[in-house]
């Protein structure tokens, strides 16, 4: 004889009060007004370099950090503007401007003789890398976007300065335009 | 980590844990080789393979389980006597248990080779074809014992096979009789089995047929003694036991076996020359006193029960560990197997360890006194109770403004804060002590690779083990498995001579191998030496100078102990012009860093025709150490204080210059000097005056030249992590108070790039 609760259940239980969908739907507005079956948004986080919007897929973003002291690590590489403390992990923070060409130099930021202090703004994106954690310093972090596969495209040539490899495409909500970051391959 | 992954991990602990037991108890009965096995190693290694049986069945790792069950199959004809233990029996199970070893390791990282497939097979069919029968006795020596049949009749054949094996070794057999009361009588049996246990065998315990009075209870012991019956009845006075001696016909066939004398007490070593009574004795000397309880299947309880006969105790755990050593070691050593391991200490079982191709260990995990860590709970708690104060207190200033700075405030906030620093070292103290492991640890694993390693070159080796009970931080332990087992591999590679060519030279034909760590301050001392052909300087200088490792006119001025220190440079040696020179020193830069990353100093020392050792010192931890803080051009570093000899203040006339190469003048001693400033490539500050930080590891000095010292602090060492591994001269960064980060200066490396460039200037 079928249990009490399950005869309950399908009296109680109606499909179309499911609203799984109703919110899918409400959660896409803002992106996109087309809706195109089959298709699973992805969510990036975006960021400013020097003016410019980037992107990086959010599920390798570990967490964003305002800029704490940072030491400098003398005899190291050249994007590497020091180390920080995060929480008993001792992590290196990169520079990733040089490599997209944004910038000449990678600035000094840590040390006493340190020539530049962060704005406001300035945030370290802290990612899990594959030997470890590494920080990125970006100049100001602006959102979690929602970008669906049909919003890429690749990059056109050129774009990434001369570094094909660290930017993988573009992402285009309307008039905004990201562009999407390999970081594992900026931090190289 | 996932489900699948988690029941993986702990299949793979609790594997290594019994592998690591199994290891232990195989290396018992190594060491006991050509002496009859306690019947309790044999059953302990029994119930080893079946408990790893059951474990591999659970977790569906058919292949491991295949093989223990193999393995479990011999052992249980072992046990039952139908095969005996040669070598041949021994070095199977040995090799059964690498081979279970790798196949956890295959399991551990969830493969699965053909190699170790066809290994497994092989070695199964020789577990199962393999057993000579023993000795079949003409007659059964049972039937000597006069021993009721109703009773016989009841035995297990396992019990069977000990009766018999004691009454054909003529050990005296008793009967013990005990009526306890029903309500309790669980207790007194154990109590009395833990009274018999270091006097002997307790063969069987049958449930009397003889009534024990209205309310209660009687069995019959079947004991096989190892003591005299006088002194049984003494030691059993004040148990309601009686004691029955059993009669043992005897035998027609043979001369009587031996009446059991107490001189020569101990059953398992009847067949042992008596001449091994001095050698052995002399060692318990060095012993510590907590050797008799931790003896090879001697329980604790042993020294409580025998309190009255310390020599008998002392006498049996020892034997039960040491082999027996001839007393003339030139003279018949023939029949000698090729390895022995000899402890100085009784191998203990504790530690989920287990060898590994590296002898390292598999998992990561510590075990852990569950005392320990109710000890840190309980400071948790206090802790706990210090946060609630201030946070009452700071709740107080924040309602009552008027009151924050009271005296009496501030004389409780101080109180408060003493409190919490106390207990904040207890934390650390209890933490750092539960990271700590015996080095025996890896002692153990390295016995196995050296008995492999002296079959694979031919050596006849005494490994001799000392001061396993050795505690080490459970990360320098796993670290220095790989160094250890490098220099033992090159003594026994090449230090070691062949037995003919040690009788040529007056030795003992069998060259010694020991490894021996010795608690000292702060530090443990880790010695390996041998007694071999030692170190030919005159080759390391011939090799360096062909290798332009060094200058003719330096080789000129380098003391013996500096030539002998060459064999530490990279570069150095390969191993085909080391097997050329009869020298050793295969990758020992490798060592010798090895060492240097666990803040560690390495030195030789080396006769030619007497032998090479090398002491290898170390922090007992690596997780907080004391470090000097130091300034240069305005950075903050950290250099560990356990490298620092001492510090001078230096004007800058007082810098001289060899060669281009800035010098300072020590007590008449040039010490190359290092501007930290200068290497870090920071600006250089105009000082009046340097502090130089003189800086020692192993055989080499350095001064160190900064501009301030801001004074001593405990640090926790951090990793940089493996993207700036490669920065040369820092070993990680600490948290000083502050949110202030410091880096750690490696002081090894910073050394070494002193006087590589001393090198190239000259």
């Amino acid at each position: 004889m079928p249990s009490l609760s399950v005869l309950l259940d399908s009296f109680f239980y109606r499909p179309d009060e499911d609203v799984g969908l109703i919110q899918e739907v409400v959660a896409g507005t803002d992106e996109s007004l087309e809706p195109v079956a089959e298709e699973v948004p992805e969510e990036y986080l975006a960021f400013q370099l020097e003016g410019e919007l980037y992107a990086v897929p959010i599920h390798g973003v570990r967490e964003i950090v305002k800029v704490p002291p940072l030491t400098e690590v003398p005899r190291a590489a050249p994007n590497l503007l020091g180390v920080m403390y995060l929480r008993g992990e001792v992590l290196p923070v990169y520079d990733i401007k040089v490599k997209l060409r944004l910038a000449d130099n990678a600035p000094l930021v840590a040390g006493p003789d340190a020539t530049v202090t962060p704005p406001r703004g300035t945030r370290i994106i802290v990612v899990q890398a594959s030997d470890g954690l590494a920080g990125i310093w970006v100049d100001a972090v602006n959102e979690v976007v929602r970008l669906r596969p049909s919003m890429l495209e690749l990059a056109p040539p050129g774009v990434g300065g001369g570094e094909r490899d660290c930017v993988v495409g573009l992402g285009r909500r309307k008039q905004e335009l990201f562009i999407l970051l390999d970081l594992w391959q900026a931090l190289s | 980590m996932n489900a699948a992954g988690k029941a993986l991990a702990e299949f793979v602990a609790e594997g290594t844990e019994i592998l690591e037991s199994l290891g232990k108890e195989l290396l018992v009965l190594d060491q006991q080789r050509g002496v009859e096995p306690e019947p309790d190693i044999i059953n302990g290694i029994f119930r080893a393979a079946h408990s790893l049986k059951g474990l591999a069945a659970l977790f569906g790792q058919e292949r491991i389980a295949k093989l223990a069950h193999q393995s479990e199959d011999l052992l249980d004809r072992l046990r039952l006597g139908r095969i005996s233990l040669d070598d041949q029996v021994l070095d199977l199970l040995i090799e059964s248990l690498d081979v279970l070893q790798a196949l956890l390791g295959e399991a551990a990282r969830e493969e699965s080779s053909d190699a170790l497939n066809e290994r497994v097979k092989v070695l199964g069919e020789r577990l199962a074809n393999l057993g000579s029968a023993s000795s079949a006795a003409d007659e059964d020596p049972l039937d000597r014992l006069e021993l009721d049949p109703q009773v016989r009749s009841v035995f297990t054949e396992y019990e069977e096979h000990r009766l018999r094996e004691n009454v054909r070794r003529g050990v005296a057999l008793f009967r013990i009789r005990a009526a306890f009361d029903l309500s309790d009588f669980d207790t007194g049996l154990t109590d009395l089995n833990v009274r018999l246990k270091p006097l002997g065998e307790v063969v069987s315990t049958l449930p009397s047929s003889e009534p024990g009075g209205l309310s209660g209870i009687a069995f019959d012991l079947i004991f096989g003694s190892r003591v005299s019956e006088a002194e049984l009845a003494a030691k059993l006075q004040g148990t309601p036991a009686q004691l029955f001696a059993l009669a043992v016909r005897p035998s027609s066939a043979s001369p009587a076996p031996a009446e059991p004398t107490p001189e020569m007490p101990a059953a398992p070593l009847a067949l042992a020359p008596p001449s091994a009574e001095a050698p052995a004795a002399k060692k318990t000397t060095r012993r510590k006193s907590r050797a008799p309880k931790t003896g090879a299947g001697t329980p604790t309880p042993a020294e409580a029960a025998a309190p009255a006969d310390p020599p008998l105790v002392k006498a049996t755990s020892l034997r039960a560990i040491e082999p027996v050593l001839p007393a003339q070691p030139a003279s018949d050593t023939s029949s000698l197997p090729a390895v022995r391991t000899l402890t100085e200490e009784p191998v203990t079982p504790r530690g989920p360890k287990a060898e590994s191709e590296s002898a390292r260990s598999l998992t990561q995990t510590v075990r852990v006194d569950i005392s320990r860590l109710d000890a840190l709970m309980n400071t948790v708690g206090e802790l706990l109770l210090i946060k609630a104060n201030l946070q009452r207190m700071a709740e107080s200033a924040r309602v009552d403004a008027g009151v924050t700075l009271s005296k009496m405030w501030g004389q409780d906030l101080s109180r408060e804060t003493r409190q919490l620093e106390r207990k904040l070292d207890a934390l650390q103290e209890g933490l750092l002590e539960a990271r700590m492991v015996p080095v025996g640890q890896v002692f153990d694993r390295l016995a196995r690779l050296v008995r492999r390693i002296a079959r694979e070159v031919g050596k006849e080796i005494d490994f001799i083990i000392g001061g396993g009970d050795v505690e080490l931080d459970k990360l320098i332990v796993e670290e220095l498995s790989d160094p250890l087992m490098h220099i033992i591999r090159n003594a026994i590679d090449h230090g070691a001579e062949s037995p003919e060519a040690r009788l040529a030279a007056g030795k003992p034909r069998r060259a010694r191998v020991s490894l021996q760590a010795e608690q000292k301050g702060n530090h443990v001392l880790i010695k390996v030496s041998d007694d071999g052909a030692g170190i030919d300087e005159v080759g390391v200088r011939e090799l360096a100078l062909r290798k332009g490792l060094i200058t003719e006119a330096q080789a000129r001025e380098m003391s013996r102990r500096e030539l002998l220190n060459l064999i530490f440079l990279p570069g150095f040696s390969t191993a085909r012009s080391v097997s050329e020179l009869s020298g050793r020193g295969v990758g020992l830069d490798v060592v010798k860093n090895n060492i240097g990353n666990l803040s560690g100093i390495i030195d030789v020392w080396s006769e030619r025709g007497m032998g090479t050792a090398f002491h290898i010192t170390l922090p007992v931890t690596l997780a907080i150490i004391r470090a000097l803080v130091v300034g240069v051009s305005g950075r903050t570093y950290a250099v560990p204080l356990n490298s620092v000899l001492e510090i001078l203040s230096v004007k800058p006339a007082e810098i001289r210059t060899v060669e281009r190469r800035e010098v300072l003048d020590l007590r008449g001693t040039t010490l190359p000097l290092m501007r930290l400033a200068r290497v870090f490539n920071h600006p250089e500050r105009p000082t009046d005056r340097y502090f130089v930080v003189v800086a020692g590891l192993a055989q080499e000095r350095l001064g160190i030249a900064v501009d301030e010292l801001q004074g001593q602090q405990d640090i926790v060492v951090k990793s940089l992590g493996g993207r700036l591994q490669g920065v040369r001269g820092i070993s990680g960064a600490a948290d000083l108070a502050n949110r202030r980060t410091v880096l750690v200066l490696d002081v090894g490396a910073l050394l070494e790039e002193g006087m590589s460039s001393e090198r190239r200037r000259a």
